[in-house]
């Protein structure tokens, strides 16, 4: 349209055509445009409805190919067209906060565990489909059924949960004659400084205690290693009264692996969620604790530290060994226009010989959330399989030992327990007083939460 | 009793013609015409700064969760920040972060225009060289300061331990206390001396030589010429490009976000980056405006401050 309104100028400067002329002609093309444009609206509105689906793009790009295909030929079959879009671990949440304030959210989306609790006010009720569907499998695992409901209205539709461990150098860990770790402290300072190296920038332990997932879901899990948490089994916050005495020596320890036993690279403490995976794949570390994307990445790569690498439970504390195994789920946004053909996707993506396809493109990362899937053959395929299976049937949910609630949710994206170390590392704060400000924030949360 | 209405019509006729002709006299004949003409940007600047600027106000009065309504709370937001330790030290932490980058790009902006206005060669290819970190996208600026301040695998580490053997081994960066701000303030120094340099460039190449061969010939030594001549001369222009680039860097987002996300413990974090954090880690949306608008008459009164002694100086 733009190349005849311009001659039509073109012509008017050079006094070839009259004004006149040419606000007749320039309306002519306009409107002729206009119409076109708008048999074309129709024509693709005679093709089926649009459904808007915002699938979430993992480090393990395999899976992400398979959902898409699968997601596609649902879509040829039905006759419906797809709208897609991928949200990534940066931008996930400012996609969901900025499209449900503009009123224009997705029909339905791919949320990471905070997402049922989080977005509960804009999305739909599915306790029917999430109740079919996991009475076809066995019924949901514990940690599942508590974060994607509440008060026995579900927000979500669980579909897997990250598998992970503790990626160890078992080369290295043969080669000094040790055994793999049961718990952080001895086993885990002892083997990293056993066969750490810090002349040729080998180092022990790699774990981040800055504001990352990483960072977080090692604060919270020593936590309750050691016997403490963030709250209590009502709810209530319980950092810095309840558990004070079992959470300041987690706290220690935690600070003790990078001032004390100097078992961690220098800069640990400005990591990101990929800068253990690139320095474990660098061979910069003895053991790091990571999801599946570590072991799926090395293996892709075909990374000479695949085959050297062994994948652990998750070590544990004087109290026991404790993770939290966080689902992510479907969630069907109420400002979608076509539920039921949303319900019907979630059917055919959870067909079991679907999933099967997807998780085994995964490596690990599709953990199950169904009994049944925890059963699959597939788990034993591969030793490290196995770990990280165990590590998800004993995972709790973000709140243990009280409810997962929104207050939860908010210390964990806050980064509240990252910041508590931080403060004690950087900041030259006491674990006593960090603790105790930290308790602070999580107080001013609980309230400010409850309020709802 | 009533007033026929033969004898009002003329008189609101006259009184009509009498004001048009009053404003024609006040506004000028083409006054009609100029309405016109303001009409629309007047809706555009209503529209898209007034409205949403006076909307971000009373949101920042409001306790608003997403996906629910905003409830008024007055000024409990701002009270509720004002005894907070952790915006507390963002609020220092903003103040380092910008006075710091701030001082430091002016004095290498005026060191980068006296060399420039030196007679070097190849002063076209100096000049834009020295502006390619202004030229080149914050987060592309950011993401390799990111991997160069590495502590395993960044190339300043590398450099200092093993190509230079300075250090036994390397240094984080950005993990460090006190390393950390140091190292997100060099950033946005490097990222910001190039603009004050050339808008000192083009303040310097303004001056009179006469000036500077009078004071050759009076016997005034460079530095001199330096504090009598060239300061005064870009005195105006100085002010401006402070002003401009304290309200940039006091919201400068990427760097620090990109470099540290505020961390580690808060130790970098900065207004900009704690708004975002409130809005979408949070998700409190009331509270996120509350601190992004909560220095804004500070730095109001500081752009009048400056402003005024501008215009002062400028009536000098």
């Amino acid at each position: 349209m733009n190349r005849p309104i311009r001659q039509l100028a073109e012509q008017l400067d050079a006094h070839q055509i009259s004004r006149r002329e040419f606000v007749r002609k320039t309306a002519l093309i306009t409107g002729g445009t206009a119409v076109g444009l708008s048999v074309m609206n129709k024509m693709a509105h005679a093709q089926g409805p649009k459904l808007r689906v915002w699938l979430f793009k993992s480090y393990v790009t395999a899976g992400n190919d398979i959902l898409a295909k699968q997601v596609e030929a649902w879509a040829a079959e039905r006759k419906v067209q797809i709208e897609f879009d991928w949200a990534t671990f940066g931008d996930r949440e400012q996609k969901f906060v900025a499209s449900i304030e503009a009123g224009n959210p997705p029909d339905i989306a791919e949320m990471n565990y905070q997402g049922p609790m989080r977005y509960r006010p804009a999305l739909r009720d599915v306790t029917k489909l999430a109740k079919d569907l996991a009475a076809t499998r066995g019924g949901l695992l514990p940690f599942a059924e508590r974060v994607a409901q509440l008060d026995g209205q579900y927000s979500g539709i669980p579909r897997l949960v990250f598998g992970g461990g503790l990626h160890i150098r078992k080369d290295l860990v043969a080669e000094k004659g040790l055994k793999m770790p049961k718990v952080y402290d001895p086993d885990v300072i002892d083997i990293a400084k056993k066969c750490q190296d810090p002349s040729k920038e080998l180092w022990g332990f790699g774990q981040t205690l800055n504001r990352s997932d990483d960072g977080n879901g090692f604060m919270q899990n020593i936590l309750w290693d050691w016997g403490g948490g963030t709250w209590d089994k009502e709810g209530k916050p319980a950092l810095g009264t309840t558990f004070l005495k079992q959470n300041l020596e987690a706290v220690q320890f935690a600070v003790d692996t990078i001032k004390k036993h100097k078992i961690q690279p220098p800069g640990v403490m400005s990591w990101t969620d990929v800068h253990n995976n690139e320095a474990y794949m660098a061979g910069k570390l003895v053991c790091t604790n990571n999801g599946a994307s570590l072991y799926y990445a090395m293996g892709a790569k075909k990374h000479p530290l695949y085959e050297k690498t062994q994948v652990i439970l998750t070590p544990g504390g004087p109290a026991g060994a404790f993770v939290a195994s966080n689902p992510y789920n479907w969630g069907l946004f109420k400002a979608g226009k076509h539920a039921e053909l949303s319900e019907d996707l979630v059917r055919w993506v959870e067909d079991e010989k679907r999933f099967e396809e997807y998780m085994k493109a995964c490596s690990g990362q599709a953990g199950p959330v169904y009994k049944t899937r925890a059963e699959h053959p597939y788990w034993k395929s591969d030793p490290n399989y196995e770990g990280m299976l165990q590590n998800i049937l004993r995972g709790v949910w973000i709140g243990y030992p009280g409810p997962i609630t929104p207050a939860a949710i908010e210390v964990q994206a806050q980064y509240i327990l990252c910041d508590m170390a931080g403060r004690i590392v950087v900041g030259g704060l006491t674990p006593e007083a960090a603790l105790k400000e930290a308790h602070k924030r999580v107080e001013e949360i609980h309230r400010i939460r409850s309020r709802g | 009793m009533a007033v026929p209405a033969a004898q009002v019509g003329p008189k609101v006729a006259l009184s009509a013609a009498g004001w048009a002709v009053g404003l024609r006299r006040v506004l000028g004949p083409d006054y009609r015409m100029g309405y016109l003409f303001v009409t629309p940007i007047a809706l555009l600047v209503l529209s898209l700064v007034a409205y949403p600027f006076c909307y971000a106000i009373y949101l920042s009065m409001t306790h608003k969760l997403v996906g629910l309504p905003p409830v008024f709370v007055g000024f409990e937001n701002y009270i509720r920040l004002t005894s907070d330790g952790f915006f507390q030290r963002a609020v220092v932490n903003s103040f380092i972060f910008t006075f710091g980058s701030v001082g430091f790009k002016m004095v290498i902006g005026v060191v980068m225009a006296l060399v420039l206005t030196s007679p070097v060669r190849w002063r076209s290819f100096w000049t834009g060289v020295l502006l390619i970190p202004w030229v080149a996208p914050t987060v592309v600026s950011a993401l390799n300061f990111l991997w160069i301040f590495d502590g395993s695998l960044g190339v300043l580490n590398y450099m200092l331990v093993h190509v230079l053997h300075i250090l036994p081994q390397g240094v984080g960066w950005l993990s460090e206390p006190g390393l950390a701000m140091a190292s997100v303030v060099a950033v946005n120094i490097w990222r910001g001396f190039p603009f004050f340099g050339i808008s000192f460039l083009a303040g310097m190449r303004a001056i009179p030589g006469e000036l500077y061969e009078a004071a050759a010939v009076d016997g005034a030594n460079p530095l001199q010429r330096f504090r009598h001549i060239t300061l005064p001369g870009i005195r105006n222009i100085m002010i401006i490009v402070v002003l401009l680039s304290t309200i940039w860097t006091f919201n400068d987002f990427q760097i620090i976000y990109i470099l540290t996300k505020g961390g580690p413990g808060g130790t970098t974090m900065v207004m900009p980056v704690l708004a975002y954090e409130t809005a979408f880690g949070a998700q409190r949306l009331g509270e996120a405006i509350a601190v992004a608008l909560y220095l804004l008459p500070v730095l109001a009164v500081t752009i009048m401050v400056l402003a005024r002694y501008m215009r002062q100086g400028r009536r000098r």
